[in-house]
Order: structure tokens, then sequence, then C-alpha cells
């Protein structure tokens, strides 16, 4: 199924998020990822939501029903091709020194603790293609403990 | 000043008059206020979820007149604030306006289950346009103005404040201000768009132009808009048939000669044929129910579709739109009628058509309604209806319940005064009607207003005959008992074999009920008693109950099956065993 990206501007009070989440709920949708943040402007915040939906009019419904609730200013789907797509993961695993060395030319990562010689936790940022791709080549089973932030995103 | 003090202060300055409601630990002191308001009126009804109908009563009943105003109820929190629920989640499925003020234990012990206290703002949240818990004393008047003009701006919809009891007894700072002549919500996303795009208009008067067969459709915001005269000025300048979704009735004459009557599960024949047969629906404030629209992948399939509605969520939800005018119904109405574009046609296939349509079931509807009672000998309930619309020249308010009666009364009351019908629609709430009827007849006090149920639905809001009594309300409580939950009895009939589970039922002695509330009452068991006992009904002066012994086997026809197309509608059905009907119809007398 299509991932798609919501993008909405909304006033920070309370229960909006309590809202959007039962709608989207009621919609029977089961959501990807969500994040919040505060935005440019001083009380309003900016959320990204992605979900799972084929059916381009079932995500205009979505979209309107999000508008329709008294606190949303706006609402759109962002172009995944035209838009950046970024997350932060922070991993905690199993591997030896030496062998993280060769992933440093080819992904964005820091390491920010060194337990042992093979335990380290690592933050990776980067679009979440990127991040799987990380996580896949240094091999899932190594992964004692991981924290994704879900997707922000932006157009270009 | 106080937070209760400032409550009263925003709705008095709102215009509101009456406050329906029942009081509670949470919520005295705002009640103890209200006497101290005098131009406002506090009516008790016996319980919160009346409390919720009278409101939304009001508020349908005033829309029309020179004085609209919005229904407000009050409840305590917890056990009182849950009574709320239905009446709340009625208004929201029917798109009234109204207010609901809850008390919530105080801020010091929310959260922790204190005695009384409920989530109600997370319990009200799915089920109004909007919550509110104001935190402080200063925030509770610009809450009320912020939350009266949420309700009824655009789409209406029920709202709630859930005021803890410290911030209705606390005072606000020294120099606490609010001039509420000033007031304008700061709600950036909240957006009001009246006004139909010129561009939409064009393209909506081309496919008019081009159409053979459109049809009009009388929604639910054509009556919140007021705009029955434009629709008929409309539909008489460009000759198009005009059918209505349920809550679409009375915004026009129903006999006039362009009308089709009521669509949809028990519409009219030829309005569900003309549906079937239309190339252009020209849909003005509904939102496709499914009740309205049976299976989708079905519907209209030759139409194209027109849709002029207020709230852009609706457009496009359940049936494609091929001209979207997302914008108030009289402000379209008023577009259309200027454009000078648009022109007359005869349409006299069209109409020969939807000639034939009406013949399909006219005679045997004719034929039930001058015979008056079923095999039995008992009444039946068209002709009851029909009755009381002959003689009261359709010209009356009807507030039904829910079930059989409710579609009789859409469907065989003549309606000529432009919001007059008042029904729980989209929610099917039995026992609406008769707390509903007391709103609205303090919003019509000069018009006469007749309450009709059902024996099962009359029986969910019976207490409120006391606010009947103690208030004086003069309205006239029609029962048509058939001993039955008719209308899943009628189900019963059709798809499950005439099983009746859970169907029958006994009632009370509804006179001897009436009698105790000090209220009126007459029992019509014979066709010839029923015009007289309308007439003495008319005649009587305050309330009055008139119970009606109907034939339980009478069906509401035609029918669309839930789920099912237009083929499928049913236009007669015979019983396997029509008379093995043994139930009690209770009542001693
Ligand atoms: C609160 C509520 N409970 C259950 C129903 C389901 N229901 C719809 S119509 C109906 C029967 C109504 O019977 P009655 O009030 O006697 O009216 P009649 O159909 O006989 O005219 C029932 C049980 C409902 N609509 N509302």
């Amino acid at each position: 199924m299509k991932r798609r990206t919501l993008l909405a501007f909304m006033l920070d009070r309370p229960g909006v998020l309590n809202k959007v989440s039962m709608l989207i709920r009621r919609k029977m949708y089961n959501v990807d990822t969500l994040t919040v943040c505060s935005s440019r402007i001083k009380g309003i915040s900016r959320m990204t939501i992605t979900l799972k939906e084929d059916d381009p009019r079932k995500v205009e419904q979505v979209m309107k029903q999000l508008a329709k609730l008294v606190e949303v200013i706006s609402v759109k789907e962002l172009d995944t091709n035209n838009s950046y797509w970024r997350e932060v993961a922070i991993v905690k695993l199993e591997i030896e020194a030496a062998r993280l060395d060769e992933f440093h030319h080819r992904y964005n990562f820091e390491v920010l603790d060194k337990k042992s010689e093979d335990m380290h936790i690592l933050q990776v940022a980067g679009a979440t293609g990127h991040i799987d791709g990380f996580l896949d080549e240094i091999g899932r089973e190594n992964i004692i403990e991981i924290a994704r932030t879900g997707v922000s995103a932006m157009e270009k | 000043m106080t937070g209760k003090t400032l409550v009263l202060r925003a709705l008095k300055d709102l215009g509101v008059r009456y406050l329906f409601g029942y009081t509670g630990g949470a919520i005295m002191p705002i009640f103890d206020e209200i006497e101290r308001f005098d131009d406002m009126t506090f009516l008790m009804a016996r319980h919160e979820q009346g409390a919720a109908f009278m409101a939304q009563g009001l508020t349908r009943g005033a829309l029309s007149t020179d004085r609209p105003e919005l229904g407000v109820c009050l409840s305590t929190s917890g056990p009182g604030a849950m009574n709320l629920v239905t009446g709340i989640a009625d208004a929201h499925m029917d798109s009234v306006a109204m207010l609901a003020i809850t008390g919530q234990v105080a801020t010091g012990v929310i959260a922790t289950d204190a005695f009384q206290e409920s989530d109600v703002v997370g319990v009200m949240m799915p089920i109004c346009k909007q919550t509110y818990m104001p935190l402080s004393p200063e925030e509770v008047e610009s809450t009320v103005h912020e939350a009266f003009y949420v309700a009824k701006t655009g789409r209406g919809g029920p709202v709630l404040i859930d005021i803890p009891k410290d911030i209705q007894n606390n005072e606000t700072p020294a120099d606490y201000e609010f001039a509420a002549e000033n007031f304008t919500p700061q709600l950036p996303g909240f957006l009001y768009s009246p006004n139909p795009e010129t561009d939409a208009i064009k393209r909506a008067a081309d496919l008019i132009n081009r159409s053979e067969r459109p049809l009009l459709f009388c929604g639910h915001g054509v009556i919140n808009a007021n705009a029955g005269a434009l629709l008929r000025k409309f539909a008489e300048k460009m000759n198009i048939p005009i059918a209505f979704t349920l809550h679409g009735l009375s915004a026009l004459p129903l006999d006039h000669p362009l009308s089709l009557g009521m669509m949809g599960m028990h519409g009219t024949v030829e309005s569900n044929r003309a549906i079937m047969e239309a190339d252009l629906l020209i849909a003005l404030g509904m939102r496709f129910d499914d009740r309205v629209t049976g299976k989708l992948n079905e519907y209209a399939k030759n139409a194209d579709v027109i849709h002029v509605e207020i709230d852009s969520s609706e457009i496009n939800k359940n049936v494609a739109t091929s001209v979207a005018i997302n914008a108030d119904v009289a402000r379209t109405l008023e577009a259309l009628l200027d454009e000078p574009m648009l022109t007359y046609k005869p349409r006299r296939r069209w109409f020969s058509m939807i000639e034939e349509f009406r013949t399909v079931m006219a005679a045997d509807l004719e034929e039930e309604i001058s015979r008056g009672t079923g095999s039995g000998g008992k009444l039946l309930m068209k002709s009851i209806v029909h009755q009381l619309s002959e003689l009261t020249g359709g010209r009356d308010l009807i507030v039904p319940d829910v079930g059989q009666h409710q579609m009789m009364a859409a469907r065989f009351y003549n309606y000529q005064t432009e919001n007059s019908w008042f029904a729980s629609g989209g929610a099917g709430t039995m026992g609406a009607s008769l707390p509903m009827a007391i709103g609205v007849k303090l919003a019509r006090p000069n018009e006469r207003v007749w309450s009709i149920s059902g024996d099962g639905g009359f029986q969910m809001n019976i207490q409120e005959l006391g606010t009947v009594m103690e208030y004086g309300i003069d309205i006239k409580i029609l029962i048509l008992n058939n001993g039955h939950l008719g209308m899943v009895r009628q189900w019963q009939t059709f798809f499950f074999d005439e099983r009746y589970a859970g169907t029958p039922m006994r009632s009370p002695n509804f006179g001897l009920i009436a009698e105790a509330y000090g209220i009126t009452y007459l029992k019509v068991e014979k066709l010839e008693d029923v015009k007289p006992a309308l007439e003495a009904a008319i005649a009587h002066t305050g309330a009055i109950v008139v119970e009606f012994v109907c034939e339980p086997n009478e069906f509401i026809l035609p029918m669309i099956p839930a789920g099912g197309g237009f083929n499928d509608m049913i236009t007669s059905f015979s019983m396997n065993s029509p008379d093995t009907d043994e139930a009690d119809q209770g009542g001693a007398s």
C-alpha cells in the first residue's frame, strides 16, 4: 500500500493530539508515525503523520476531516518525491568496533557511547529508507534496543 | 467576579432565555446564580437526556423565527454529564447547534477518580463539534462566547464546556475586563466560506442546462439556511422536481406540484425511481447518508452530481461529485437564480415518467388510508396521520419519535409551514420526541406542536411528562400504540421469518399515567373516534395525551432493505400468518 505523509498545522491547545489520533482510529488507519513539534509561530504546532492508503479519495476524506477540527489550521499531503523525510534512530547494538568502521563512509551515524569493545550506542539520522538500510546491513539480530523518532518532513 | 457569574453573564449577553437542566454537586454554584439573572428561565428536565433534547428542540424551532437562539443544557459531573451523552450525540449527527455546560470536580482532584468524576471532555470529544475546559475564571466568559460562535457557525453542532467547581467559585483578578461586543474568537483554522465560487456556479449552470432529467435534493441545509422559499423559486424557474431527505421535509409545501416527497429507505416510489433515472442530481445541504443512498455502487448510476454543502468534508465522501460547491445553500441558490445562462425547459418526457412512478403505489396507499383499520379492526397509523394533516391543514409543527410512526408522519403529513418537522434522523434516538417537542414549543409558543411517539419510544423519556406538567407546556402528545416495537417488528416480518424476538411489549395504563401528572387523556380505539379525539386535542388548552390503539401488522412501504439497492425496493408485502398476533396491548381501561 502506498505510504502517505500528511502535514498539518494546528493551534497548540489541550486535546488536539487526542482528536487527531481519535479521528485516524475511527477511519481505521494504523498510523505508521506521528510526530508533533512547535512551528515557527508561537502557539502553533506542526504535525507529520504517515500512514498507508492506496485510495486517494480516502486520503482526501481524512484530510478534510482533519481540517474540520476547530484547532487545525491547514492540512496537506506531501508529495513524497518532492520532499525531505527525515528521522533519527538511537540504536544499542552488539558490534565490533572494526566492523563499525566499514560503515562510516556510507552511512551518516555518530557513536554516542562505547559500552565495551563490542557494545555501542549509535545515533543514525536520515531518510527512513536510509536508516532501514543501515539496520539491515548491520544485521537486525545484533540490535539490543532501538528508539526511532518517526518522520519529520518538509517539501523541497 | 466569579466564574459562575461570568458563565451566566455570557449566556445572557448571547441572548439565552432558557436553561434546561438538572442540578448536582459539581454544578451547584452555577445553579445558585441562576436566580440572580431574571431574564433567564430555568426548566428542570426529569432526566439530563431530556434536557439535551429540549435544548435541541429550542435551537431547531427558533432558527426560522426572527429570534434565532441556541439551546443550552446544564448538568452536574459524572452521571449527570453521562446522561447528556445520547442527546448530544444525536445533535452531532443532525448538525444541531447547542451548548452543554457540565460541572466538573475541582481541579485539585481531577484525574484522581474523585466522587462523580468522569472524563467528560474525553467522552464528549468525538460527539461534539468542540469541547472546552476553562482552567481559570478569566477564561470562562470568552470560552462561552467562542463556544456559541463555533456551535452555530457553518454546519451547526453541539459544543461542551466542562467547568471545574473551583473555577465556578473562584474570583477573577480585580483588573479583569471583557467586552462582549468586541469579542472575536482567534481561530485561524476555523474557516467559514458561505459564498459559492463564480466558476463553480458557471459549471453547475452548464450541467443543469445540458441535463434532461435533473432532480433537486432538499436536505437539512435548506432548513438551516432558511432557504425554502429560494429553493421553491429556483425549482419553479427551472422546472425541476424536488426530492426531500428526512431533514429536508417542510422546507416547502410537500404537495407542491414539483415535490416528489421523501427519498431513501422509506421514501416515495416516485422520488427513488426518479433518482435511478435522473441524469443530474443537484444536492442541497445534505450528506448522502446510507439510508438515503442504499447500496452505493448502484446509486444514481446515470447521474452527474452537483453537491452544495457547507461542510466540505461531506463533499466526495459517499458519492463522487461532478461540481462541488462548498458554500451556504441560500447564497448558492441566490447565485443560481442570478445566473443568466440558465434556461427553462418543459421536460415533458421527464415529467411523464415521474407521473408514472407516482401511480405505482398510489392506489394501495389511498385504499389503506381510507380503510383506516387493519384486519383486526385496529387503527392504521397512516390514517391517523392523514386525518391530523387534514384537520390542521398541514400547518402545525410535528415532532415524531423514532420508528414506524415517524416514517408515517414523514410521509403522510402534508407539511405547509417552513421548518415544521423536527425528527431525530442521523442517530434515530427513541425517546427524542417528548423532550424535543417541549423545546420546540418554547421556541414557537404561538404554533401548535404535536409530539407523536410509539408505545416504545414514549416510555424512553416518559418522565418528561413531569416537565410538561410543572411548566404548563401546551403540547399535544399522541401515542400510536401497536403493542410492539413496530419498526423492528416490520424488519422481523420481512427478514426474520416473522420471529418476533424482543419486540412485543406490554405498556402501562397510559391514562393513569397522564392522570398522575394531571394531564388530560383520551384513548381512541375506533376509526370514527379518531377525528373527534384530534379535534378535542386541538380545542383543549394545555397538554393532552391521546393514545391510539394501532394495528401491529401495518407496514411502512416502500422499503429499500438496509444495504440494498433501489432495485430491491419492496412495494407490497403479505404476511404468512397475518392474524396470529396475540400480543397484549396493555392498558387496562
Ligand atoms: C434508543 C434506541 N434504542 C433502540 C432503537 C432501535 N429501534 C428503532 S425503531 C424501534 C422500534 C420503535 O418502536 P415504537 O417506539 O413502539 O414505535 P413504532 O415503530 O411501533 O411506531 C427500535 C427499537 C432506537 N432507534 N433507539
